[in-house]
């Protein structure tokens, strides 16, 4: 009623009964006291009429807003644009050269974009100021990466995901990554190895980081569990040793020992009939003897391990003939 | 439908074992690869109104106009792929039906967590109180079938002429 009332001048007497009809037909009657006539022929001259009533539209609100008001309070929230609420000369629009593009009012295009009017400069201020009280302190003692890897060297790695939807639920949350440098894990030669056999191509050697990635069971927690039992199980079992392992042959090592192997003993053999020292040893002296006296030994280690290891190829095949050249006291090759 | 086809191509092939009679069937010629849809025909007198939505065909999308709907179902690895569009075409329906004859531009819907937001630019055809009736009816009931917080953001004009783009 108060709207109708702003609407007309005072004093008119309006049917209240319409009290607000747009694109209807009204009677307009000279004297609305009479009451209406049914006129079937239509012979009265005084035709129905239509007419239509617009509503007056209030000035857009920008119009009126003053030049030092709280933006904030106005756009508090993410909003599609509104142009009667936006108090910038916007145009926006694809048009022929020495066109304008269309204005704010009435332009779809500006509602559709995302605007970040709801996330100017004053307000995230603000907002980071409201939400200070809950940061604590970074500990002082973690001041580096190093200071955090030695004081937490397992890394758990976790994804949570923003996505519109009736759920706020993503099931790719649940999946767990943990990481670990092998270095920090307390093993021995052997639990090493059979270690790094259970972990399998989990282990990067390049980074010497273990990888072990769960997405078994539905929830987090249930994949952090099982990450960690993955770890601790594969540690455990690392360092127990089988009975069968002892019968381990030359045959079956899966990869070169020089120590163990017949290389070593002629290297040793050798440098004792050289010397003039010869003396006849056992498979365990051989095998523990102290190559550091013999010059360029440690060279020619390498330089077979890495032969058999690596594989035959120009630069190991090159580095084995240089140090055997070494190790006899012949000249370097010059050619 | 493949299916069919596939039974069909059983069947002959049970009966007559020959490849000529089954190529004799099938009538196949050159696709006409014009694309129509989404572009408008010239008028004669040149008195077509378009908004500039329909001014630009839909290869202009993201160079001269941008998307209808907002989510994060079309990017890769998206979820509810097909649960969204089915949404999405729920949502431009029944906001085109309820405000029968207003609305005056696409139905732009926007997603943001579990947060809807549809816009639309409304003909100021009816009355405020009828346009309030109609924002909390449409609301509600979107709400209520969608399971998400509905809102919509609509901006008025006075006439369909005020979104007129160009007349062709």
């Amino acid at each position: 009623m108060s709207l109708f009332m702003k609407r007309n001048k005072p004093g008119v007497v309006f049917n209240t009964q319409i009290l607000w009809r747009l694109n209807s037909t009204v009677a307009e009657n000279k004297d609305e006291e009479e009451f209406r006539v049914l006129d079937i022929l239509k012979k009265k001259d005084s035709r129905q009429k239509r007419i239509v009533r617009r509503a007056e539209v209030a000035p857009d609100r920008a119009e009126k807003m003053p030049t030092d008001q709280n933006w904030g309070n106005v756009w508090p929230g993410p909003r599609s644009f509104h142009p009667s609420s936006v108090p910038l000369p916007i145009r926006q629009g694809y048009v022929p050269k020495g066109q304008v593009p269309p204005g704010k009012k009435a332009n779809a295009e500006l509602m559709k974009i995302p605007n970040f009017l709801h996330l100017t400069p004053p307000v995230i201020k603000r907002q980071c100021e409201a939400i200070r009280k809950f940061c604590t302190e970074w500990p002082k003692l973690l001041n580096s990466e190093e200071a955090i890897d030695k004081h937490y060297p397992v890394e758990i790695i976790t994804s949570d995901y923003c996505h519109a939807s009736p759920t706020i639920r993503n099931p790719m949350a649940r999946v767990v990554t943990l990481r670990i440098k092998l270095a920090n894990l307390d093993l021995d030669k052997h639990a090493k190895d059979k270690f790094l056999r259970l972990v399998g191509d989990r282990y990067d050697e390049k980074t010497d980081l273990v990888t072990l990635t769960a997405d078994r069971c539905p929830l987090r927690k249930q994949n952090l569990d099982y990450v960690n039992y993955l770890l601790t199980a594969a540690y455990h079992e690392a360092w127990t040793v089988e009975e069968w392992e002892k019968e381990k042959m030359e045959d079956d090592m899966e990869y070169y020992v020089w120590d163990n192997n017949q290389s070593k003993r002629n290297l040793i053999d050798w440098y004792h009939r050289v010397s003039g020292t010869e003396q006849v040893l056992s498979d365990e002296e051989y095998r523990n003897y102290d190559i550091s006296s013999i010059p360029h030994a440690k060279e020619y280690k390498e330089a077979v391990s890495n032969l058999f290891n690596e594989g035959e190829s120009e630069e190991t095949i090159e580095k084995y003939g240089g140090t055997v050249r070494k190790l006899l006291g012949l000249p370097e090759r010059t050619v | 439908m493949n299916s069919s086809i596939f039974k069909l191509i059983q069947n002959v092939s049970a009966v007559s074992k020959s490849s000529a009679i089954l190529s004799s069937q099938f009538h196949t010629s050159p696709a006409l690869c014009r694309v129509v849809s989404g572009k408008y025909r010239i008028t004669k007198k040149r008195d077509k109104p378009l908004t500039y939505e329909m001014a630009n065909p839909p290869h202009y999308i993201a160079h001269r106009k941008t998307w209808n709907s907002w989510n994060t179902s079309s990017l890769k690895d998206g979820l509810r792929r097909p649960e969204t569009a089915l949404e999405d075409e729920f949502i431009r329906r029944f906001m085109n039906g309820t405000w029968h004859g207003l609305v005056c531009s696409e139905i732009i819907i926007k997603r943001q967590f579990n947060h809807i937001r549809v816009a639309a630019i409304i003909r100021r055809a009816v009355s405020p109180t009828k346009m309030y009736f109609l924002l909390g009816y449409s609301e509600e009931l979107m709400a209520n079938w969608l399971h998400c917080p509905v809102t919509l953001e609509l901006q008025t004009v006075d006439s369909f002429k005020d979104v007129v783009f160009k007349y062709i």
